[in-house]
């Protein structure tokens, strides 16, 4: 196994606060939940794994064993309760088969809650995301008491917990950057660009 | 397209706006390498990020330019990744030349243009095939939506985000290819967006064809508020994307560089696109200069 300091990106000299505060930045930042319908969803759930050993590793060197609480991966694969029609398309998205998962659902003539969400996360998986909020949201108002659903509309809008950032920066969207961005935009380069008018057209008429 | 990729200013110190500036005029030298100076009019910084993601860095040299001509600038002219991204470069400016004279707009000067790129471009699908043909599959695809009228945003940024993951292709490290993958669909999904958003007014003076005007129901080219905070909410989704892939990448180097982009330049740049004040950024420079506070006149 790797060293477990160099893994945390710590010193054995740390104190067990820096180490637990390394622990725990490292932990946020590969929560499943930031990788939820992700096609690297299996990568994050291995460096999860590697920093959750390197923490219990260290703790045990230090207090010589002892049980520790460590941030477990939930939620990552679909619920696998047999039965439902729909049970084969789950299958589908967890192998990570998306074509038949959306053959499957498209010979389904029943287009309840259950059937937009599952859309729903092949869109996300596919990167359509705008469609995939539309599914996720008609899913919700169908089911509004399902929480599976609700949760998967939450991560996509960026609701669930706080959306991870490094130090230094604040969380951030695009509508909320208040007014006049330009001015925090890094324009010292502008050279050639400016020839062209900066921003460009393509294959966009 | 293009242009749109910027750090943001004030959380980038100065040796690392050194790193991205030096990124940009490697791949500007690189381009007139090896494709000549007729090239370098193509150079944006959305290439420069393209040849810092698919990397390593490398060390750099000082170059003079003619627009730098005495103190010359720092240069990361080495390595592959800006073969790469030159390359690329002039395939997309290829292709962009194709479909402008595909729709008879100003079809002398892009005809001209075509001859003077037509050997560029023949080495450039030489050494790239694959990245070429993806290049050109997808604007087949594209140009298919904008005939339909398609209404669906995803739809058409699909087809420009495949172009961008294409170029991942060439990673030869298959986790890392994975990764670059993710990050440069959801780069070219945002780009195509932002760039449809910007471009919105002139579209629907013009009546060509843009996504966001059959997606949502904007008046004389201005969206509602509402449909603003959509977009600017799948805006976000994209970006945060980006962000996830690139945390799973070794970091390096260029480290800094990326997350100042992904964690708030693109954010800041999509606020000034959509309200609209992307394209003061010149004037507001001057004004700065001036010893005048701010950009008064947006």
């Amino acid at each position: 196994m790797a060293d477990p300091y160099k893994v945390l990106g710590v010193s054995p000299s740390d104190s067990d606060e820096v180490i637990k505060k390394a622990y725990r930045d490292l932990a946020r930042k590969y929560h499943p939940d930031h990788y939820h319908d992700n096609p690297l969803a299996d990568l994050a759930q291995e460096r999860m794994k590697e920093i959750n050993e390197a923490y219990e590793a260290i703790q045990s060197l230090r207090r010589g064993g002892g049980s520790h609480r460590t941030y477990t991966g939930s939620g990552a694969a679909y619920g696998s309760y047999s039965g439902g029609p729909l049970y084969r398309v789950r299958l589908a998205i967890n192998q990570g088969d998306l074509n038949l998962a959306e053959e499957l659902l498209n010979a389904q003539n029943d287009r309840g809650a259950e059937w937009n969400f599952l859309k729903g996360s092949i869109c996300v998986r596919r990167g359509w995301l705008d469609e995939a909020r539309r599914y996720y949201q008609t899913a919700v108002q169908m089911d509004p008491d399902n929480e599976e659903y609700a949760r998967a509309l939450d991560i996509l809008e960026g609701r669930q917990g706080e959306a991870y950032h490094p130090q230094g920066f604040r969380a951030m969207t695009t509508d909320g950057c208040g007014a006049d961005p330009m001015s925090r935009i890094c324009g010292t380069l502008l050279c050639i660009n400016c020839l062209f008018g900066g921003g460009g057209y393509f294959f966009c008429c | 397209m293009f242009g749109y990729v910027l750090p943001a200013q004030k959380e980038l110190p100065q040796e690392e706006q050194l790193l991205f500036q030096s990124a940009y005029c490697g791949l500007c030298h690189t381009l007139k390498r090896r494709y000549g100076w007729l090239a370098r009019l193509h150079l944006n910084y959305d290439m420069a990020f393209l040849a810092i993601l698919l990397r390593p860095p490398c060390e750099t040299v000082t170059r003079r330019c003619l627009i730098h001509p005495v103190k010359g600038r720092a240069c990361a002219c080495c390595g592959d990744a800006f073969d790469t991204a030159a390359d690329m470069s002039v395939i997309l400016l290829w292709w962009k030349i194709q479909d402008e004279i595909a729709d008879r707009r100003f079809a002398i000067v892009w005809r001209i243009l075509r001859a003077a790129f037509k050997r560029a471009y023949r080495k450039a699908s030489a050494l790239q095939v694959d990245f070429d043909t993806a290049v050109a599959r997808q604007i087949r695809a594209l140009s298919a939506l904008e005939q339909a009228n398609c209404a669906s945003l995803d739809a058409p940024a699909d087809c420009f985000a495949k172009i961008l993951e294409a170029a991942a292709e060439q990673e030869q490290n298959t986790v890392r290819r994975r990764i670059l993958r993710q990050e440069l669909y959801h780069l070219g999904r945002w780009i195509y967006l932002v760039d449809a958003a910007d471009d919105l007014k002139k579209d629907m003076r013009r009546g060509n064809y843009n996504p966001l005007a059959h997606r949502f129901s904007p008046t004389s080219g201005t969206l509602s508020p509402e449909d603003r905070r959509a977009l600017g909410r799948t805006l976000d989704a994209s970006v945060r994307q980006i962000a996830a892939a690139f945390e799973l990448d070794k970091p390096d180097a260029y480290r800094p560089v990326v997350e100042n982009v992904v964690y708030e330049g693109l954010y800041l740049v999509g606020a000034a696109v959509l309200d609209g004040t992307f394209h003061q950024r010149v004037r507001g420079k001057r004004m700065k200069q001036n010893g005048k506070a701010g950009s008064a006149n947006g």
